[in-house]
């Protein structure tokens, strides 16, 4: 199980950079961000997994209790997600109403935000 | 451009072998916890009263960190709120058909007796403020989709989810100042007399069920109007003519 969660995180992750660098489209980059934010999420939960643990909740009965301090950061980390990938829409809807291009490269049309 | 598409890819596949390498060492070794966990695991429910230890980090011994957070979302909201602002409005979208309609108002009670139950037992059972409230963020937009954005400004105002967002992070400072007043450190939990209660039971934990209470309704109404931001300018978008008006309701700049 851990080789899948180590391998997918890494996938997401390094297919969030692939996009980002290579992509032609502002809106592509936000989602790719948020790709990479979920390989991240999944690599953080992964590193505080204990073999056989049951989860960090009073009473903890049979075996000894995953690491709860990376699944406090993962609750955070997700709702700051959110509002990250929100306000960069926000930004970018903003920006084309403007006049602005979708293309990172592409003529700005006089767009000032 | 083909050579840098294949640059990059090259760049990918080592960047994502040497990661493999590295963190190889750090995720797949069976281990033991060591660190502050060691010592949350073992004393975590006898210092905090809280049975749920990651609601006992979030709100007790990282409450600093999740005052952060609830300053981020409340400046993401913000942002989101001021860069559509006057966005200037006429609801076509009279939402689907009366089916999707009457369901979704059968469904509706059940989510938010969900949401609050997630936000309620936050201290004792897995969930919390952040959980609960995004659940009820859903109902917002579910509302959106299926009665269309004019029915949601009728019956939950923006200005109203506003209010809560802004209310429920001062509530969460005024929450760690009582601390301070009653002779603790700045969002201190037990050591500033607030009562544990019996652990396992729905009055425990000192203030933990209370601020998941208030980051429930604080994450909740956030997530619901950024939502609400952005899809009442999708729907201008749809019934406006083909020349959008700008984001300001002012002509585009020329």
């Amino acid at each position: 199980m851990m080789p899948a969660a180590l391998g997918t995180g890494i996938l997401l992750l390094v297919i969030g950079i692939w996009g980002i660098l290579m992509g032609r489209n502002l809106f592509k980059t936000i989602i790719c961000l948020s790709l990479m934010e979920g390989g991240v999420l999944v690599l953080l939960i992964a590193s505080g997994f204990v073999p056989g643990g049951v989860p960090p909740i009073e009473p903890i009965l049979d075996g000894p209790a995953v690491n709860p301090i990376p699944q406090a950061f993962a609750v955070t980390a997700i709702v700051i997600g959110a509002g990250n990938t929100a306000l960069g829409l926000a930004f970018l809807a903003a920006w084309h109403h403007a006049g602005g291009s979708l293309d990172p490269d592409g003529e700005t049309g006089g767009a000032e935000l | 451009m083909r050579g840098k598409g294949a640059l990059v890819l090259l760049g990918c596949a080592a960047l994502a072998f040497r990661l493999c390498q590295g963190l190889a060492g750090v995720i797949l070794p069976a281990r033991t916890i060591t660190g502050p966990a060691e010592h949350y695991l073992a004393h975590g429910a006898a210092e905090t009263g809280s049975a749920n230890l990651v609601s006992a980090i979030l709100f007790d011994y990282r409450g600093l960190d999740t005052l952060g957070e609830v300053a981020v979302i409340f400046a993401a909201v913000t942002g989101t709120a001021l860069l559509f602002g006057g966005t200037r409005i006429r609801y076509g979208f009279s939402g689907l058909s009366v089916l999707v309609k009457l369901g979704m108002a059968l469904v509706l009670p059940f989510i938010v007796v969900y949401a609050v139950s997630i936000m309620v037992f936050g201290h004792l059972t897995p969930g919390g403020g952040f959980q609960g409230g995004t659940v009820f963020a859903t109902v917002t937009i579910l509302l959106c989709i299926v009665y269309g954005a004019g029915f949601e400004r009728l019956h939950f105002k923006p200005r109203l989810k506003e209010f809560l967002e802004a209310g429920g992070g001062l509530l969460f400072i005024g929450a760690g100042l009582a601390g301070l007043v009653a002779g603790g450190a700045f969002l201190s939990n037990l050591s500033a007399g607030f009562p544990k209660g019996t652990i396992g039971s729905l009055v425990s934990g000192g203030f933990i069920p209370l601020l998941n209470i208030i980051v429930g309704i604080k994450v909740g109404a956030g997530l619901a109007s950024l939502f609400f931001s952005m899809v009442k300018d999708l729907d201008a978008g749809e019934t406006e003519d083909q020349g959008h008006n700008g984001v300001n309701g002012e002509a585009p700049p020329s």
